[in-house]
């Protein structure tokens, strides 16, 4: 009972304040920007040949209903939270009359099984690969791999991504183009689907995770240098432990903390979409929803989308909050 | 019975920035016995070499330090090895086993995230292979009871232990193995006196025990004073003095041991106590000579042109001085 008052409580309740103080943040932005949806939306219309001006007139009313603009902004605000809560996030405004809610159901799975698996991946293998090169910097090898992540990480990822896409989808034709899986194979659990869906994804993935393992490989190295010059390495090393041993128990161990920290934090943003990979492989995720949102003003989506990648961050840092003790002895539940 | 025999050591820093070239004399021509049963204590100010030579003694070259020239010859049963050029697999048979480190009171040297036990049990395993849970319990209980530590230390992990008993706790781990040489390197520092006190009582209990041989560095001539049975003067990279502890503190040869003893506190003694003018030459160009001449104020001609060699004057009595020895003539 006390642990929970006095370190899970406190934490919980940062968690809803984050949560809350970001959506409205979030409510208020686009409501502040120039970009009016309803005029939009109307002058769409119209020019698809509806004129009569008592139409628009009623068709305005409506959209105002609809899009949740009706009343102050403090009324505006308040509904906004009591519709928010049922987990209605209102109609979006240019895939009328879609709720913003289906759109993001639609693209979500798509995101967070492409960045998972490839921020899973690229963590394991730039932590890997950087403990091996920081611990033996000495070794032939361990130089020659240095070099080589010094030349991809650098490259900005659209230009990977293009390149990749370029390489092994233009000049060899391995892997399709564009989409997340063929057309017209039925979503299931069936070796077509799965086959289909690991072909598309496999160019954007790998786009990511060339670029994330080169920063991952810079700062894990970084790190196990550093912890290597520390006093019980040192002293480890003097009492000739083994080097394996010293690797994994001595240094390794120490760097884990902050490592984890940042790989929760990373899971967290996936909610945010790989917004350049997604555009340029056109694959229909929350990065591709909410770069055509942004463009059309359809800010129901936008607020929807950011209110996931809220959550998604403030409870990554929750749940890491809650977790640190049993990663490291040295912090305790206080 | 000597037990290590160092001789003509050199051992630089050298290190490169900038494509300049620096080195620094750390451990300029010294050779050093230290013999079975007995506390050597090696003294002298900051910088002059002293943990350097400790580290080469104890056959621990990393870069930028890099040997020159000389050997250690380590004794073990009735074959010498040259600690210097075993190859690491070599060198790790008997680490741990027969020598072993003891590092400064102010570093963080267990694992902060094992718990003692475990640390132990890395330490033992890596050096007695084979040992099982039951036979490492009983190793480490036994050990620390001996040392007169509580066995629950073993379940901490090292955050949870005051500074003076982790350092408890290294010189345990030092010393589990039953090493027949231990090197400490400042074992007091960053500890306060109350605790020093209660190290050094520990130090010497272990070496009373086990009649092994224990090097000890620092600068705090009062532990020297305490702990050892022969002192060592380092001085710019060289050994100016070396004698048993007795002689050193009532019979010292060497202007600048002498300066280091007038220093030392007597409880009552009210007079002024001089200190030797100047500073330490630099270690990147050792002067030519005499190291010690520029603040002698009994220096001579010679003493800028030769440099003094460590001779014998008397029974275990070795200085690097002109002046003392011809007085040492004088008086035998």
């Amino acid at each position: 009972m006390s642990l929970f008052k006095r370190y899970i409580l406190p934490r919980i309740i940062q968690w809803i304040v984050v949560i809350f103080v970001g959506t409205t943040v979030v409510f208020l932005v686009p409501r502040l920007s120039p970009m009016d949806p309803v005029q939009t939306t109307l002058s769409s219309m119209s020019s698809l040949g509806m004129a009569n001006p008592e139409a628009i007139r009623q068709m305005e009313e409506v959209l105002m209903d609809l899009y949740g603009l009706r009343g102050t902004l403090l009324q505006q605000y308040l509904r906004f939270w009591s519709y928010l809560l049922k987990g209605d996030l209102g109609p979006s405004l240019v895939m009328f009359p879609a709720p913003v809610i289906s759109v993001i159901g639609t693209a979500m799975p798509w995101t967070i099984g492409l960045m998972l698996v490839s921020t899973i991946l690229a963590w394991l293998l730039g932590i890997a690969l950087g403990t091996l090169t920081g611990y033996f910097a000495d070794k032939t090898w361990a130089k020659i791999l240095d070099a080589v992540i010094m030349c991809i990480y650098p490259i900005p990822n659209y230009i990977m991504a293009l390149m990749l896409l370029f390489l092994f989808a233009y000049t060899f034709p391995l892997f399709p183009f564009s989409g997340a899986a063929g057309i017209g194979i039925k979503p299931g659990f069936n070796r077509v689907f799965i086959g289909s869906v690991l072909k598309h994804g496999f160019l954007p993935a790998l786009s990511m995770i060339l670029i994330t393992t080169g920063w991952r490989f810079i700062s894990q190295r970084a790190l196990v240098t550093n912890v290597i010059g520390s006093d019980h390495v040192q002293y480890a090393e003097l009492a000739a432990l083994p080097r394996r041993k010293i690797m994994l128990n001595y240094v390794f161990r120490d760097t884990l903390l902050p490592q984890t920290t940042d790989l929760a934090l990373s899971l967290g943003s996936i909610f945010g979409g790989a917004l350049i990979t997604e555009f340029v492989f056109s694959y229909p995720g929350l990065g591709q929803i909410l770069y055509t949102a942004i463009l059309q003003g359809d800010f129901n989506v936008i607020v929807g989308v950011s209110i996931f990648s809220i959550v998604g961050i403030a409870t990554a840092a929750l749940l890491i909050d809650l977790l640190y003790p049993l990663l490291d002895p040295r912090v305790r539940y206080h | 019975m000597t037990l290590l025999e160092a001789k003509d050591l050199k051992a630089y820093y050298i290190t490169k920035s900038y494509g300049i070239e620096r080195t620094v004399h750390a451990v300029d021509d010294i050779s050093l016995d230290v013999n079975t049963d007995e506390i050597l204590g090696i003294a002298g100010e900051s910088g002059c070499g002293k943990s350097t030579l400790l580290r080469v003694m104890f056959g621990i070259i990393r870069p930028p330090l890099q040997l020159i020239h000389g050997t250690v010859a380590y004794r073990s049963g009735d074959r010498s090895l040259d600690l210097l050029s075993l190859t690491d697999d070599e060198y790790r048979q008997i680490r741990w086993k027969e020598l072993s480190y003891i590092p400064q009171g102010s570093m963080s040297v267990l694992n902060p995230l094992r718990r003692v036990r475990k640390t132990f049990w890395d330490f033992i395993d890596t050096h007695r292979p084979n040992t099982t849970r039951r036979e490492f319990e009983d190793l480490v209980t036994g050990h620390l009871s001996d040392l007169g530590l509580p066995a629950e230390v073993l379940d901490a992990f090292p955050h949870q232990l005051s500074g003076g008993m982790r350092q408890r706790v290294t010189i345990a781990l030092a010393t589990i193995l039953k090493p027949r040489l231990i090197f400490a390197d400042e074992p007091t520092t960053a500890l306060d006196v109350i605790v020093q006190s209660g190290v050094i009582d520990l130090l010497r209990r272990i070496q009373a025990e086990a009649r092994n041989s224990l090097v000890i560095v620092t600068h705090d001539m009062g532990i020297h004073a305490n702990l050892a049975d022969r002192i060592a003067i380092m001085y710019a990279g060289q050994i100016i003095e070396e004698a048993p502890a007795k002689q050193i503190f009532g019979n010292p040869q060497h202007p600048y041991t002498k300066y280091l003893i007038h220093s030392l506190p007597r409880i009552g003694d009210k007079s002024h106590r001089i200190s030797s003018p100047g500073r330490p030459p630099s270690l990147m160009v050792p002067p030519k000579g005499c190291r010690f001449r520029d603040r002698c104020e009994q220096k001579r001609r010679i003493c800028r042109e030769e440099r003094p060699l460590l001779v014998s004057i008397g029974e275990n009595h070795k200085v690097a001085c002109f002046l003392a020895v011809k007085e040492g003539a004088h008086a035998s």
